[in-house]
């Protein structure tokens, strides 16, 4: 179990598709995950509803492009304006993604592979410590799906989050999805990522979909967690214990109800394996 | 490969136009048992592309009703090119855009869709401008009468000016409205388009030429109050300060102004 780590239930992403209905309909979701360059604005809807929404629910902040792995210098102005988003919404967390999204001149805006090697792990360890004395807090970081990987790395990609959390004393974003998406696309066993993580270290897990092509699988985000990721997540649970667990939909949104309906599935999954492992103690 | 350099190659292939990487890039590289290096680059690369492109539909749905999915392609695919993403939020990727089309295509075709990338462009600055401190009602009348003759404004943050050649309203409302298409025309004379937004909703308004005269010389020309009643008088007469009054209410029913601030002089 995370025994150090706080867990806050099961929450949902926050979507602008679903504002209206989630003040009106007070549903019961735990807590909402915010990306956060979609507030990054100086006015209007976005930051009505979030600050609504963020008012009744605890928040949790989400970015996409920190770029931690990035060849340029970390923004200082991208810094700034998490800081200050987090001052006004006071997320339970602020994550990012183990990548480079970034390059020498231009936003690539996509979550990119780094080559885990002891130059990368060095170089993104120090970074994470700037990040964190901006922010005066833990980051927290989340595993990436990937269609390559560098043939010179050093490390598995599950020992270099280990080993960069313990370099750094971030935290870690479980995403049991995009662990199934790479396990297919690079021939892993995907058990043996997650139980080479430090649990102590896991503060959050993502759920989603993705698509499966056969030869190779997409993280798509645009439908149903899949069969094969809901085992997975039952035995992270059975492993970990209660964790934070938030359901991600990017495309293809629902209706709402159908999202809530996925997600009491996570509860109730979440749910058995706590009782079971109460009658086990 | 060093991590700059081999950033730098991925960098490289995901802007190109190519989707087969260069050697260097692919030797580093390492698939899967089902996944080769080749289609797994790949995968990037129209994820890049897809990405830009949905969000440049997303800001300019008009200009991709009048162009068709083919057309838009290309030319979004041209300006990400020449114009590719320096802001860390994809909020700004279409800023460039008008500017690109006035320069990439010849006059004829880019004075009526440069407009239309402007007025599509000034909608989404409506949309998540700062709300500011727009004068109310209220404000007015607790105005003191001798502050009145000196009174300045300036436009409120939401608010974006347009002067339209073109019948680019039409466009923008007949896709929003899902009726037919007009086509592309010449107004018989120009006409000045104000986009703002009221609470969380954008609206727009074609000004007469009079009125576009007199907001513009409270926002350009430095008038206050005064003036603006001294240059009516030439086409109103002794209306003018009614006219001025009238106006002035309006505008600040619509949310359009704000006080302009003062800098001390000591």
């Amino acid at each position: 179990m995370s025994a150090s780590l706080s867990c806050l239930g099961y929450g949902l992403g926050l979507r602008s598709a679903y504002y209206q209905q989630i003040l009106e309909q007070s549903p019961a979701v735990d807590w909402f995950e915010v990306v956060s360059e979609n507030f990054m604005v100086q006015g209007g809807k976005a930051l009505y509803y979030l600050d609504a929404i963020a008012e009744r629910y605890p928040v949790v902040m989400h970015g996409v492009s920190l770029s931690i792995g990035g060849p340029h210098a970390l923004d200082p102005q991208y810094l700034q304006q998490l800081k200050l988003l987090a001052e006004r919404v006071e997320p339970a967390w602020i994550s990012d993604h183990l990548c480079w999204s970034r390059g020498n001149a231009h936003q690539l805006h996509d979550l990119l592979p780094l080559p885990y090697t002891e130059e990368s792990l060095y170089y993104v360890a120090g970074r994470v410590r700037q990040v964190q004395d901006v922010l005066q807090r833990p980051l927290v970081l989340e595993n990436v799906s990937s269609y390559v990987r560098s043939a010179g790395d050093e490390f598995s990609e599950w020992e270099f989050l280990d080993a960069l959390s313990r370099l750094s004393d971030c935290e870690l974003l479980l995403d049991i999805n995009n662990v199934y998406v790479s396990s297919r696309n690079h021939g892993f066993d995907p058990w043996t990522f997650i139980q080479g993580l430090p649990a102590k270290k896991v503060r959050q897990l993502h759920l989603a979909g993705h698509s499966d092509h056969g030869d190779y699988v997409i993280d798509t985000h645009d439908q149903p967690v899949s069969d094969p990721v809901w085992a997975l997540y039952q035995q992270t649970l059975e492993h970990l214990g209660p964790v934070a667990t938030l359901l991600e939909r990017d495309d293809h949104f629902p209706p709402f109800e159908e999202l809530l309906t996925e997600l009491q599935k996570a509860r109730a999954l979440g749910d058995s394996v706590l009782t079971r492992r109460l009658r086990c103690a | 490969m060093r991590l700059n350099d081999w950033q730098l190659a991925f960098e490289t292939y995901l802007l190109g136009e190519q989707t087969a990487a260069d050697t260097a890039l692919g030797a580093s590289l390492m698939g899967g048992p089902t996944l080769d290096v080749s289609t797994g680059l790949a995968i990037y690369h129209n994820a890049y592309q897809a990405r830009l492109q949905e969000v440049l539909r997303g800001d300019y749905p008009v200009i991709w009703h009048w162009l068709g999915d083919d057309e838009f392609e290309q030319l979004a695919a041209a300006y990400i090119r020449q114009c590719p993403s320096v802001h860390y939020s994809l909020r700004w990727l279409g800023e460039g855009f008008e500017s690109f089309i006035r320069q990439h295509l010849v006059p004829e075709q880019s004075a009526a869709l440069g407009e239309l990338a402007a007025l599509e462009w000034a909608f989404t600055l409506a949309f998540d401008a700062p709300e500011g401190a727009p004068l109310t009602i209220q404000d007015m009348a607790a105005l003191k009468p001798e502050d009145w003759p000196t009174l300045r404004v300036s436009p409120s943050p939401s608010v974006q000016w347009l002067e339209c050649a073109f019948n680019s309203v039409a466009l923008w409302r007949a896709v929003k409205d899902e009726t037919g298409f007009p086509g592309s025309a010449a107004l018989g004379a120009p006409q000045v388009l104000v986009i703002w937004r009221a609470g969380l909703v954008c609206h727009y308004r074609s000004l007469e030429p009079a009125e576009a005269a007199a907001l513009n010389g409270l926002f350009q020309g430095d008038w206050d109050f005064a003036e603006l009643c001294s240059e009516l008088a030439v086409i109103c007469g002794e209306d003018a300060p009614l006219q001025a009054v009238t106006w002035l209410k309006q505008w600040v029913q619509d949310g359009w102004l704000q006080p302009r601030i003062i800098e001390s002089s000591y």
